[in-house]
């Protein structure tokens, strides 16, 4: 753990806890331990782009590129001699095997063609936590038909777009009724090569920038003085060059900045007055130009951060960075990002696909979610339904190709992290980055032996001190 | 050495009050983080020690922290009275060192942070330099080096869009100059290359491509000869073309050799305008770090160009047989001085006081005129459009300063731009005997 590697060599007190030595003491100064890096998120980065195209193509890509995987996966689960049939195909009560994509239909989707309908008179409906309810149904979609499943499947745990294999049988009335279903599963992985020694990645998400109550920007502070090697003994400084990498996962900037009162109030009211957006990304500037003339850093954007809505979101332009980018080790990464980090392959997202699945799933831990959709081997399958998404038709990039090691969403409310096992070997950490404006915390993880550990930043406040009566007068 | 830091700190916290944390002290004093740190338990050890202390410290504690059976590294920021707390509380403690010293009693660590922002601000370009690492890879990129990197992630873009523009405006006539946007200049573009059925611009993003271009239109140009009479127009419109490439290839000094045309007075216009177009895209670039060019800085510039076209039209053909073919003039009023010398002065690449080109591009005001445009289309006949311009124009003259950039002028890499420069010196000087906007008939007869 860091913790051990940053501890102080000898027993003795802190060196630093004393007066200062003779001259001839050289202050220590430790070297930024390098890693052989490999960005191959080129998949991520859309050249030019066309809105001409429907989104059906990319349901069609994306079955088309599963449906194989899943075939052998079912093969593989239920015998080798399993029926696997088209719909249009399908016997009445043959036990068989189907693969296609799930649709979940809810009622308390929002549909913006019923808000717009006149018939309905609909009153726009609130947003709310989760749009499930008991009476949504699955229905399982392939090239050609559709139908509606029910049986030994839990509705709830599965979302519109996940790729699946079923199996069971059509009975009387047109539904089919489910025995058993598959996912694809984790893919393969390529073995990592075993490091030496230590080696730490920092990941570090929600900043929060620009937001109304700073309360993080001195543990923020804490943080860059510690990755930069100024906070600390020796010790923790020699264990800070260790961190060969941070990472930035999403939402540097914080919500308040997305206010759109600028739209609403008038405008002689709103004519001198800047975004708050403007001043936000000159802090992350700041902040980010006392990271990288010390380690290199990974910014993805988020969903609050000035760059496109839609999936894959695209670097942020390096014109909103002009002290730090001149360094060259300042990586503007898009979401979803992944890289080759000496061997070990590290992807992940700013959790906009995992707080989506929350919405429209019953699960609600990020870890779960996240080990969800490794299992299904598709990083975002509500994408384009109801996460905004680029219409993709040749590929659907966000399949799962090669299984990571480690596997990252952001902004997650509380810290997580698990490791899991796949069925051919694969090993996988998964991490869920929580939100640093709330809980000033960052994630660790030690490239050699891929476990993640918490980091928390903690100061002072007033409240501390009354906490502290109240509990004496007791 | 040893005892003047006492001083300093001593002075620091009781008579400017100040909260000196130890990142603080080390910018200020210059020193490594660690010996910062130092000096700071140092004083306060004294001071206790003289016994008037009326100090407070906060501490860091660091180290590993078990809760609810997670471990975690927790970094903190503690009070003085908090430290032996915090230091029980953790399993292992890695690191304790002293973080501020100030004489008022702390109850809110938020002016922890406040107290090192400005320093922090102001030393960020060698934030690095008194920390306890070192980064072989964080070395500032050089500005040329990070333009190249611009360029190399800019090129596409433009690519594109210009292979889009001409492939959707190829066979339209020549719709109206209103150079709306970037689509605007390209079907201006394409009408040029409709006049003199050049073949598709090559979209390289290399010096030949201008190159190829003029040397295509010019014989074009040539050979219309009722082009000859819209000289300029036929002329224009390719040298915008032209200038949009250059602006577009992001080439540094496009020297392009220009085979003569008819049109005498498309030469030193355009020619300047290719050196100018050069030292503009500079000029924008080393102000603005915009690498998307807007497209009302192509207007302006175009614009700009066009009316120096029209003083140097009056002008007799140069000896020089360059010939950069003209695009179709605007039948507007001269407005010829001011364009020229904002031009020329914008011309100055590096060296020169850039505060006068400064403040005289910003004297410079947009406007829209209706302007009739007259110019020959692909089948032959001349065509007259009214649209809308806008076009820059400024109250003052600035002939004044004409002349003196221009002999300043620096020689560009090529020589053939040496003849350039000696015309648009010669035009400057030309110009600048004109202080009037209106131009007059004496015009025709000014010295080259």
């Amino acid at each position: 753990m860091f913790s051990e590697v940053s501890a102080p060599r000898e027993g003795s007190c802190s060196l630093l806890l004393c007066h200062p030595g003779s001259e001839d003491q050289e202050p220590s100064v430790f070297d930024r331990v390098k890693l052989a890096n490999s960005p191959c998120s080129e998949s991520f980065k859309l050249g030019e782009r066309s809105f001409n195209r429907q989104y059906a193509h990319i349901y069609a890509t994306r079955l088309m590129q599963m449906s194989p995987l899943l075939t052998e996966r079912a093969q593989q689960k239920w015998g080798a001699d399993v029926q696997i049939r088209k719909l249009c195909d399908l016997q009445m009560g043959e036990q068989c095997c189907i693969v296609g994509t799930l649709f979940k239909h809810m009622e308390l989707q929002p549909s913006i063609l019923k808000e717009i309908s006149e018939e309905h008179n609909l009153l726009p409906q609130p947003p709310r936590t989760k749009y499930i309810s008991e009476s949504d149904e699955l229905i399982l979609e392939d090239e050609l038909q559709r139908i509606k499943l029910e049986g030994n499947i839990d509705v709830d745990k599965f979302v519109t777009g996940s790729v699946i294999a079923i199996y069971g049988a059509e009975k009387n009335d047109g539904k089919f009724t489910v025995d058993d279903f598959c996912t694809a599963d984790l893919p393969p992985q390529t073995p990592r090569t075993t490091l030496s020694s230590d080696r730490f990645v920092l990941l570090l998400s929600g900043l929060g920038l620009g937001g109304s109550h700073a309360d993080s920007m001195l543990a923020l502070q804490l943080l860059v003085d510690m990755v930069t090697g100024h906070l600390g003994d020796q010790g923790e400084q020699s264990g800070a060059s260790t961190i060969s990498r941070v990472l930035l996962a999403g939402n540097l900037l914080s919500q308040s900045t997305q206010d759109k009162d600028a739209s609403t109030k008038a405008k002689y009211l709103t004519k001198k007055t800047q975004a708050g957006t403007v001043d936000a990304m000159r802090l992350l500037d700041e902040m980010l130009m006392q990271l990288v003339s010390s380690v290199p850093v990974d910014v993805m954007p988020g969903q609050y951060d000035p760059t496109n809505y839609t999936l894959p979101q695209q670097p942020l332009h390096h014109c909103m960075f002009p002290l730090s980018s001149t360094y060259p080790t300042l990586q503007l990464a898009s979401n979803p990002h992944q890289a080759t980090l000496d061997g070990v392959r590290i992807l992940g997202t700013s959790g906009q696909n995992v707080k989506d699945i929350q919405k429209y799933s019953s699960m609600d831990s990020h870890l779960e979610i996240l080990e969800n959709t490794l299992r299904l081997r598709h990083l975002a399958p509500t994408a384009p339904d109801t996460l905004g998404c680029y219409p993709f038709y040749l590929k659907d990039p966000f399949i799962l190709e090669e299984c990571p090691h480690v596997y990252f969403s952001g902004n997650a409310p509380s810290y997580q992290a698990k490791r899991i096992t796949g069925a051919e070997g694969q090993e996988v950490l998964l991490v869920a980055i929580p939100e640093f404006s709330s809980t000033q915390t960052a994630c660790l993880v030690n490239l050699r032996t891929l476990e993640c550990e918490p980091i928390r930043f903690s100061s002072f406040s007033a409240d501390d001190d009354e906490e502290s009566e109240m509990n004496i007068s007791h | 050495m040893d005892d003047l830091y006492l001083d300093n700190i001593d002075e620091f916290v009781n008579d400017q009050n100040k909260i000196v944390t130890y990142k603080w002290l080390s910018l200020t004093l210059g020193v490594h983080v660690n010996l910062a740190k130092q000096m700071l338990y140092h004083y306060l050890d004294q001071k206790r020690k003289e016994g008037s202390a009326r100090l407070h410290a906060t501490y860091l504690v660091s180290g590993k922290f078990v809760e609810n059976g997670t471990t975690s590294h927790k970094v903190s920021v503690v009070r003085e009275d908090q430290l032996e707390d915090a230091k029980s509380k953790m399993s292992l403690t890695v690191s304790v060192h002293v973080y501020s010293v100030q004489k008022a009693v702390l109850k809110d660590s938020g002016p922890l942070y406040s107290a090192d922002y400005d320093a922090v601000k102001e030393n960020l370009r060698n934030c690095s330099r008194y920390s306890a690492i070192r980064c072989a890879d964080a070395v500032p990129r050089s500005s040329a080096e990070v333009l190249q990197a611009c360029e190399t992630t800019q090129a596409p873009p433009p690519e594109t869009e210009q292979i889009k523009a001409n492939h959707s405006n190829l066979a339209s006539k020549p719709t109206s100059k209103q150079p709306k946007g970037i689509m605007g200049m390209f079907a201006n573009k394409n009408v040029s290359k409709n006049q003199d059925s050049s073949k598709e611009i090559k979209l390289e993003q290399k010096d030949d491509a201008p190159v190829v271009e003029t040397s295509k239109t010019k014989p074009a140009a040539k050979t219309n000869p009722v082009s000859n009479f819209f000289g300029k127009q036929a002329a224009k419109k390719p040298d915008k073309s032209i200038k949009e490439e250059v602006e577009i290839a992001r080439t540094s000094s496009s020297v392009v050799e220009k085979p003569s045309s008819p049109p005498p007075k498309a030469e030193t216009p355009v020619k300047e305008e290719l050196a100018k177009d050069a030292v503009v895209e500079k000029d924008i670039r080393s102000k603005t770090k915009r690498l998307e060019h807007s497209d009302s800085e192509e207007e302006k510039s175009e614009s700009r160009r066009m009316k120096r076209r029209r003083i140097k039209k009056p002008e007799p053909d140069s000896s020089d047989d360059e010939v950069i073919p003209d695009s179709p003039p605007r039948l507007q009023e001269k407005r010829d001085p001011s364009p020229i010398p904002e031009i020329q002065v914008k011309k100055e690449p590096v060296a020169v006081s850039h505060s006068d080109e400064l403040s005289d591009c910003k004297r410079r005001k947009r406007r829209r005129v209706l302007k009739s445009c007259t110019f020959v289309d692909d089948e032959g006949c001349i065509v007259t459009e009214k649209g809308y311009e806008s076009e820059s124009y400024s109250e003052t003259e600035d002939d004044f300063k004409v002349s003196k950039p221009t002999p300043k002028n620096p020689n560009p890499p090529k020589p053939s731009t040496g003849k350039k420069e000696e015309e648009k010196k010669k035009k400057a000087a030309a110009a600048s005997n004109k202080s009037t906007k209106q131009a007059s008939i004496t015009g025709f007869f000014q010295k080259k």
